[in-house]
């Protein structure tokens, strides 16, 4: 893939990174930040969103066609799912939902660029303005690029100079984001640095740390923790740490005509990014006393998961992780033949796709590139009783049930600790104005300046 | 079946119409437990032939053809779980079409061929945090049968000529580190060296250095460094036998050069299995030099074994007996089984046998493996080569890549 060398991570493999060239990046940064992104006003920063993200829906898009030709090699995602995952993403960044975002966290839409106050304030005779970091760094992880490019176009969004650290070979997505923007506004290069190298490099870190205003960083909690405890007393963390999901249908959403397009729905989480994100469901509860067995529903979810593996199908897989998937079948074909309560769906000649059913309800981790569990549960508090290992790491539950009962349910969700509930269908399609971990994504970036009027 | 002193015992011969009777169809249960016992009788006599035997004989396919119908006759768990999976419907002609089953099912299934009343031994896996251990029944037959493989196959590869050697190692000195089998009843590994000590070591100075405690094996340390010390002075080739985790506890107490000892020439190390927590984890090929370092014996003669509750037989990365003897190779182990085994790799992705120099998941076959199943699947890596299988390690959940929790389960390291 040819794309010119703006950036640290578009040297070749052999180069060799020192602290030196990323002190003097970050100072480059903020030398440019002023005269480049720091001119833009908040409209012409979501407009040049809005205007990348539109083009990147084009199937031409030169973008978007590296994307299609190198990222399956890249990310071992297959082309559809990538091209899937690419339109849910972009779809988002419209200036309307941009807006919505601005107005949610910050209240009034041009909080960035002057006082503002909404009526409240008004009452009270006050205005406040929001000021973004000059320099935000983002540590991202893994292959996922949703996380990493939610980032990036946040942080351009309030404008700040950015420094992408990315996971060795995980730089593929956000460098081809990157590359986009600058296409749409080549100022935007000097106010962005993308680099990538092995976590744990500390030299590289420190100086990487030493010249940040605030720092975004997703992994484990100990990963989290671990970069926490390095930075200086002064720079804000604002860390994802991993999370779970799962789906719950209803008995009543079971029934009928329903039920073909609750199946489809439960593939379309499964199969977004091969269950990879925390958005992606780990199981599904599904409520005993429908109109077919929970056990019924399980083994229509495998037929309908083996359809959609020939219009999506999952990606290249890790050895390791073919024999993960591999031994956990072994497991549950063995306990299938012990007992009555466990049987096992998977696919054949592939580890594409597996579905396990257990009627114990106890909360399993799937071990992902699509192997999802499905569990009887007479109510949502058994579901959640034996959830209680995950409790507190739950992002979000995928949720197929009648009208009315909705409400009673999101309720019982969030109090147990459920930071988003969402239609079963739309797990991996979050709207641009989800509070990621049930916090707001804008809102833990800038910091407020209080103006009280005499 | 029969019990007691049983014809296996008097090496019986190969009788007339030994295919006719294993493709017999008769129902009556005598006619069943006769051929099930000639079988036994027929594999106990090939591994006697074999004990003299240079090279080693492979099996003949009716021994195979016949040891698996009784498989399927005496191990209902088994025959079920391989139906269910359609493993059934190739026959069984070579070691290669045994049909492997997960070792994962020795937790779950009751897979023996040994009724109740008939078990005079258990083995089960070991592991840090395992709820559920793998089990693996013994009758008096069958833990014969496992006894006389794991000592041909532990004389051929071990205690040959090795390059420098003055001879033989009739009757070495052997010093293990692991507990004694009363001591540690359900270990197969304290079982095996056990019958090794017994049947290839010097009795007199021959002695065990491991002790059962609570939380898993200790070992004495001032008195395994005194029997070595002991070893170094009589002059006699000694092997030291233990778990890598046995061996991180005796080099531990060892920091000094001046207190590391030199076993007499001929003397060789059998290490075994991982450390499971229960130890330092030093890499593998640092450990061995370690070994030979304060041992003072030859880097090539420190062995590993490979080995688990769950079979019969053992690998090793050496084979003195061949010509020319092959020695261990530090940082390159190859291992190979005795000719009654075979090693098939597959893909995990489609449990396809893969090509030679391919990883995959190890599946091994071992024909005294008759108190179970005969063939099963690892949950190791490995990858063969033209000189034996290399180990890539146990597959461990593999980090998922995007930002979910790991999927761990507790794993469990079969031997000891």
């Amino acid at each position: 893939m040819n794309l010119p060398a703006r950036f640290l991570a578009d040297l070749p493999p052999e180069a060799t990174l020192s602290a030196e060239m990323i002190t003097s990046a970050c100072q480059a940064l903020r030398r440019n930040h002023a005269r480049t992104l720091g001119q833009l006003s908040t409209e012409q920063a979501a407009g040049l969103i809005a205007e990348t993200a539109k083009q990147w829906l084009r199937e031409d898009y030169p973008f978007r066609r590296l994307a299609v030709a190198f990222g399956p090699e890249e990310t071992g995602y297959s082309p559809e799912v990538l091209q899937h995952g690419l339109d849910v993403f972009f779809r988002e960044w419209t200036m309307e939902h941009l807006h919505a975002l601005l107005l949610q966290d910050l209240g009034v839409a041009q909080r960035l660029d002057g006082f503002g106050a909404v009526e409240a304030e008004q009452r009270m005779r006050q205005s406040s303005l929001v000021t973004a970091p000059e320099l935000l760094v983002h540590i991202c992880a893994g292959n996922l690029p949703v996380p990493a490019m939610t980032s990036m176009l946040l942080g351009l969004l309030i404008r700040s100079a950015q420094f992408v650290k990315c996971a060795s070979n995980h730089c593929f997505f956000p460098r081809l984001l990157a590359h986009s923007l600058v296409d749409t506004e080549p100022s935007v290069a000097a106010a962005l640095e993308l680099a990538a190298w092995p976590g744990g490099s500390t030299a590289l870190e420190e100086a990487l740390f030493a010249n940040s205003d605030a720092v975004t960083a997703t992994g484990s909690d100990e990963a989290l923790q671990a970069i926490q405890r390095r930075l200086p007393g002064r720079v804000r963390f604002v860390g994802y740490g991993h999370r779970v999901s799962f789906g719950y249908i209803t008995r009543e959403a079971l029934g009928g005509f329903g039920r073909a397009e609750i199946l489809e729905k439960a593939a379309t989480d499964i199969i977004a990014w091969d269950q990879n994100g925390c958005l992606s469901p780990h199981l599904f509860y599904v409520e005993n006393g429908g109109l077919v067995s929970v056990e019924q529903f399980a083994e229509e979810l495998a037929a309908t998961l083996a359809r959609r593996e020939a219009s999506h199908p999952r990606g290249r897989i890790t050895i390791e992780e073919s024999t993960t998937i591999t031994l956990k079948r072994d497991f549950y074909s063995v306990r299938a033949a012990a007992m009555q309560e466990t049987r096992l769906w998977p696919s054949a000649d592939s580890t594409a796709w597996t579905v396990v059913f257990e009627a114990d309800p106890q909360f399993q981790l799937s071990c992902l590139n699509r192997f999802v569990y499905v569990k009887p549960v007479s109510d949502l508090a058994e579901a959640l009783r034996s959830a209680d290992a995950v409790r507190g790491k739950v992002s979000t539950v995928g949720l197929a049930t009648v009208s009315h009962r909705q409400g009673e349910l999101a309720t019982q969700l969030a109090r147990w600790g459920v930071t988003r509930v969402c239609p079963l269908g739309r797990m991996q399609q979050p709207p641009l104005t989800w509070r990621h971990d049930g916090r707001p994504s804008l809102g833990e970036l800038v910091t407020w300046t209080n103006l009280e009027s005499s | 079946m029969s019990k007691g002193k049983s014809s296996l015992l008097q090496g019986a011969g190969w009788p007339m119409g030994c295919q006719r009777l294993s493709r017999t169809t008769s129902r009556g249960s005598n006619q069943n437990r006769m051929n099930h016992q000639h079988w036994l009788d027929e594999l106990a006599h090939y591994l006697r032939a074999q004990s003299s035997r240079q090279p080693i004989a492979p099996p003949p396919p009716e021994l195979v053809a016949g040891l698996f119908q009784r498989q399927l006759e005496l191990n209902e768990p088994a025959k079920t779980w391989l139906a269910q999976q359609d493993l059934l419907s190739t026959p069984v002609r070579s070691l290669t079409d045994l049909p492997a089953i997960p070792v994962s099912a020795f937790k779950w299934l009751e897979l023996t061929t040994v009724p109740a009343a008939d078990r005079i031994a258990v083995f089960h896996s070991s592991g840090t945090t395992q709820q559920m251990p793998s089990r693996h029944y013994h009758s008096r037959e069958t833990l014969e049968i496992y006894q006389l493989a794991l000592e041909i196959w532990f004389r051929h590869c071990l205690l040959a000529t090795a390059p420098g050697d003055a001879g033989r190692l009739d009757s070495p000195t052997l010093i293990s580190l692991t507990p004694t089998a009363a001591e540690a009843p359900h270990s197969s590994l304290a079982h095996m060296i056990q019958r090794l000590n017994e049947r290839a070591g010097h009795k007199a100075t021959s002695s065990f250095h491991g002790r059962v405690e609570a939380d898993g094996w200790r070992l004495d340390l001032p008195a395994a460094h005194q029997a070595l010390r002991r070893a170094e002075a009589a002059g006699r080739p000694t092997v030291v036998l233990g778990t890598a985790f046995n061996f991180v506890h005796l080099l531990e107490g060892w920091a000094e050069p001046k207190d590391f000892v030199r076993l007499p020439p001929g003397s060789r190390v059998m290490e075994t299995g991982g450390y499971k927590g229960r130890s330092r984890e030093i890499p593998k090929p640092e450990l061995h030099r370690q070994i030979a370092e304060r041992l003072g014996i030859s880097a090539n003669l420190v062995i590993s074994e490979y080995g688990m509750s769950e079979l019969s037989s053992q690998a090793y990365d050496a084979d003195l007996s061949a010509t020319p003897p092959i020695s261990a190779r530090i940082g390159s182990r190859r291992f190979r089984f005795p000719p009654w085994c075979a090693v098939t790799i597959v893909s995990p992705e489609t449990r396809r046998a893969v090509p030679v120099g391919e990883p995959g998941l190890l599946q091994i076959a071992d024909l005294a493996n008759v108190a179970s199943v005969l063939a099963i699947q690892t949950e190791d890596l490995a990858v063969q080569h033209a000189d034996g299988f290399e180990l890539l390690g146990r597959a461990t959940a593999a980090e998922a890549r995007g930002c979910s929790l790991l999927p761990l389960e507790p794993r469990y390291r079969s031997h000891a």
